[in-house]
């Protein structure tokens, strides 16, 4: 039959598939599989691009990631013999561009990003306007595009930007919503759940804070899509398990890289960090004290027969045991009393006086502190489940200068546009060093010569003092002045 | 269905051993079961919290309960459980409202003075008074849409302990099969029941024939073939209740532990997990029993094998009701169609098109033929049962016809 004969490329499930370029031998499942039965040529095994034998549907496989390189070789073996069933990605002539001129550096990364052939990384601080270079990409290349964000409101962002940058109103997949567009923006859980359906249709894809890409599931997003253009975005590529180094795989390399020091001062405002010790009030030291004295007693009593006894032996035990899940429900009880200790709303009151009439950011530990600082304060909320409707009011609402402080949980961490705060209150979270510079991009952006003030509100003589200094050495912190109060 | 935060699983030499609580080894749990069910009942009104709260001190003394047990005890129970979600958004409205309000005397200070003279409680007083109510009123209303704030409305009456314990095993082993990669099974009935809902949790399989009934079914996905992934783990675990409702098999999923080591997982139909879904079994198969005690084993030359092979040509398959093998060596498969519409046999053609170098044979009811269709070749007519005679004339000539090339 001249079908069978027919050598045909098509996109399935995020991979390829290729029939009519002859059959693999079966093999036993867990053995070498596909390789070739020599008898028939050409073979795809031999034109690279990790083909394999699926014996499943008698045809060969390979991952939709390599469709660029497959397709030119294809081409080049089989002619015009060849049907190319994989969907072409749709053009899009952009309604209305309303893009700024790019600044020196920008143009920098945008051309080197089209020298590479239109892939790979740009590395650049927050604030230094990195969404402005992909949003560039977008209008250059004018292909259809799927944007790729960490969270809901970031994404909800990309789509403002889209429409009033590109006068585009793109489609969203995520939040509950599966609209797809010719251009689409949508998360990476989102990405990684539908990429095998949507895998197809775009010819760009740009992934913001691409340092969530790597992680073992998420990377399929990348890995799953015939796009050839890639783009990622980022201020801080780094990961501590060092899977970042994939990123060169998964979308190409580092093409432009700005370091911070350099956009301090020019494109971002000074900033001074002022670190403010609290201690607990009695009620709250006394709890405190009697959780350390349980969890001590515990680990002493487990030392004398165990004698190098850890916390992780504590907690691999507390399914076993209830003193075990006694102390460690006595740490978790600390943390809490750290993170919403009661001093901090005061000193908190004593911010919002000094700083009267500035926009200020607070950001929280925990939904629950965050709650506690809105309830006290009767001021505005960000967190993980604010949907979309409040989001933009509040944002709107603080940009606008009609509401004074917006009060955040770890969602702001990244990249949120939050227009022109000037100070900003760290009242508890972690001490990782990217989460330390993206709340510094924060407080950093440019607007005025107004000196911006990072305060960092700690509890005293616990855990929290050492997490505040950890932070502190991200090189984020490096040449600003620390004071204490 | 829980979350891979809620698995409990231990991999001990290579073998995944997923918690399961029994009656022989957690017998006292049918307590803790009754003690929890009895909190969400008598907690109508009560804030997700609160339940959880209760529910976890139910254990306080419990020598043997991972923390993740309670968790994934609260998920189940939730799951069975109506909360006033606040879907209208009316929390979001009040909030923006009342701290558009606020904003105008920010910031409330506990000791107000010359430059600040709002103090937290006047300016919630002010605010109370513009809406007519209560402060603690507001207070209440505020955050009232956030999870661990949400009021229960309703709880299933129909969940008894052993039930509930009896869903929480499979929903980890569901949770378990998060990290599958492939899943291979060995079957001896309820075949098609196995490949129909594999098929609709979207996965492929692959058959492979042991011995006379007996199959090992692969099943994965498509990127399978190209690299090991966890992305099919969610289609086999929704796979899975299909499965425990079935007989006769025995499953193995290799999954991938944290430590990016691969582990075993074997379950049979003789675990004792029981699946909340109904039978699967079709209603028709009182006809093929009919049919078959009729026709006997032999009859006229022709063998009767009941379900004896299954026809796959790739994803495509086909598992006949019988299979007929004349002594000349002729083969002729018979499938008894329940329901016929235009659209169900315009399917059913192309699949039989796909498997042409076979014989197969439809029996197909008067009753499901729409006025005026026509019945092709090799379709049966039947009334209210399937009898021997137009069978055999069709058997004959199928094996009297034209030669069809071997397969």
């Amino acid at each position: 039959m001249t079908e069978q004969n027919a050598v045909s490329l098509s996109f399935d499930g995020g991979t390829l598939v290729l029939r009519g370029a002859g059959a693999g031998r079966r093999e036993p499942r867990g053995e070498e599989r596909g390789t070739t039965d020599a008898s028939v040529v050409p073979h795809p095994s031999s034109i690279g691009a990790g083909w394999q034998w699926d014996d499943r549907i008698g045809a060969w496989r390979c991952e939709a990631m390599a469709y660029g390189r497959v397709v030119e070789v294809l081409r080049g073996r089989f002619g015009a013999a060849m049907r190319d069933e994989v969907p072409t990605p749709q053009r899009v002539a952009w309604p209305s561009v309303n893009l700024p001129a790019l600044r020196a550096e920008q143009v920098a990364a945008l051309d080197a990003w089209e020298q590479a052939g239109r892939r790979g990384q740009v590395i650049m601080p927050t604030g230094t306007g990195k969404t402005e270079v992909a949003l560039a990409a977008m209008q250059r290349t004018g292909v259809a595009t799927l944007v790729v964000a960490p969270v809901r409101d970031l994404m909800y962002q990309w789509h403002r930007r889209i429409l009033r940058s590109l006068g585009c109103d793109a489609g969203i997949v995520g939040d509950n919503l599966f609209d797809i567009k010719a251009v689409t923006v949508t998360t990476y859980d989102s990405a990684y759940i539908h990429m095998g359906r949507m895998g197809a249709g775009f010819g760009l894809l740009i992934f913001d804070e691409e340092h969530h890409l790597p992680s073992r599931c998420r990377r399929e997003a990348a890995i799953l899509s015939t796009a050839t253009m890639r783009l990622g975005l980022t201020a801080t590529p780094e990961r501590a398990d060092g899977l970042h180094k994939d990123l060169d795989y998964l979308l190409g390399p580092v093409v432009y890289r700005m370091p911070f020091k350099q956009a301090r001062g020019s494109t971002l405002a000074d900033f001074e960090v002022v670190r403010i010790p609290v201690a607990l009030n009695d009620p709250e030291q006394a709890t405190y004290d009697q959780c350390s004295r349980v969890i001590r007693h515990f680990i002493a009593q487990r030392r004398k027969d165990q004698p190098g006894y850890t916390w992780q032996d504590l907690c691999a035990e507390s399914g076993r045991d209830p003193q075990a899940r006694h102390a460690q429900k006595a740490y978790y009880l600390k943390r809490s009393i750290e993170d919403r200790a009661a001093e901090k709303l005061r000193v908190l009151e004593d911010i919002f006086r000094l700083h009267y009439g500035q926009p200020t950011l607070v950001f929280a530990g925990s939904n629950a502190m965050a709650i506690d600082v809105s309830r006290r304060f009767l001021l505005p909320t960000i967190l993980s489940h604010t949907r979309k409707r409040e989001r933009l009011a509040v944002l709107e609402g603080f940009a606008e200068g009609r509401l004074p402080v917006l009060v955040a949980n770890r969602v702001l961490d990244e990249g949120v546009d939050v227009p022109e705060a000037k100070v900003a209150v760290v009242i508890g979270g972690l001490g990782s060093t990217r989460q330390a510079k993206q709340r510094l991009g924060r407080v950093l952006r440019k607007s005025g010569n107004v000196r911006a003030v990072l305060y960092e509100v700690v509890c005293e003589d616990t855990k929290e003092v050492h997490r505040s200094r950890k932070r502190r050495r991200s090189d984020a912190y490096e040449r600003t002045r620390h004071r204490r109060v | 269905m829980l979350t891979s935060e809620h698995a409990i699983v231990e991999f001990r030499a290579g073998r995944a051993v997923v918690d399961c609580l029994t009656r022989k080894t957690h017998g006292h749990y049918t307590g803790y079961a009754e003690r929890m069910l009895a909190v969400y009942r008598q907690g109508i009104g009560r804030e997700r919290r609160w339940l959880h709260q209760r529910v976890e001190e139910v254990f306080t003394d419990e020598p043997d309960c991972p923390a993740r047990r309670v968790q994934a005890f609260c998920k189940l129970l939730d799951d069975a459980a109506v909360f006033a979600a606040d879907a209208g958004g009316e929390a979001a409205r009040l909030r923006v409202n009342v701290f558009s309000r606020a904003a105008a005397m920010h910031p409330l200070v506990e000791q107000p003075d010359r430059l600040f003279e709002n103090d937290p409680a006047r300016v919630k007083a002010l605010i109370a008074a513009e809406y007519g109510v209560d402060w603690n009123d507001i207070d209440r209303r505020l955050y009232a849409d956030v999870m661990s704030f949400q009021p229960l409305e309703a709880f299933a009456d129909d969940l008894d302990a052993g039930a509930f314990l009896s869903h929480y095993n499979v929903a980890q082993l569901q949770a378990c099969l998060y990290r599958a990669q492939s899943m291979s099974i060995t079957a001896t009935g309820d075949l098609k029941t196995i490949l129909r809902y594999a098929k609709l949790a979207r996965l492929m399989h692959e058959i492979v024939r042991l011995g006379p009934s007996r199959y090992r079914i692969e099943l994965s996905g498509p990127a399978s073939v190209l690299r090991e992934t966890r992305r099919y783990g969610v289609n086999l675990a929704r796979f899975l209740p299909a499965l425990l409702a079935c007989k006769g098999w025995r499953m193995t999923a290799v999954l991938r532990t944290p430590w990016d080591a691969t582990a075993v997982l074997t379950v049979s139909d003789t675990d004792g997990y029981s699946s909340h879904l109904a039978d699967p079994r079709p209603f028709d198969s009182s006809l093929e029993e009919a049919f078959a005690e009729k026709f006997g084993a032999m009859r006229e030359g022709w063998r009767m094998i009941r379900e004896g092979d299954i026809l796959h040509e790739h994803q495509t398959t086909f598992v006949p009701d019988f299979t007929f093998r004349h002594e000349d060596g002729t083969e002729v498969f018979l499938e008894i169609v329940g329901f016929w519409t235009p659209e169900y046999l315009a399917k059913r053609r192309e699949i039989l098109g796909r498997f042409r170098r076979r014989r197969i044979l439809l029996a197909v009811p008067q009753r499901s033929l729409r006025e005026g269709v026509v019945p092709g070749e090799n379709v049966v007519v039947f009334k209210t049962s399937l009898t021997i005679k137009p069978v055999l004339a069709a058997l004959e000539a199928v094996r009297l016809g034209p030669r069809v090339p071997e397969p």
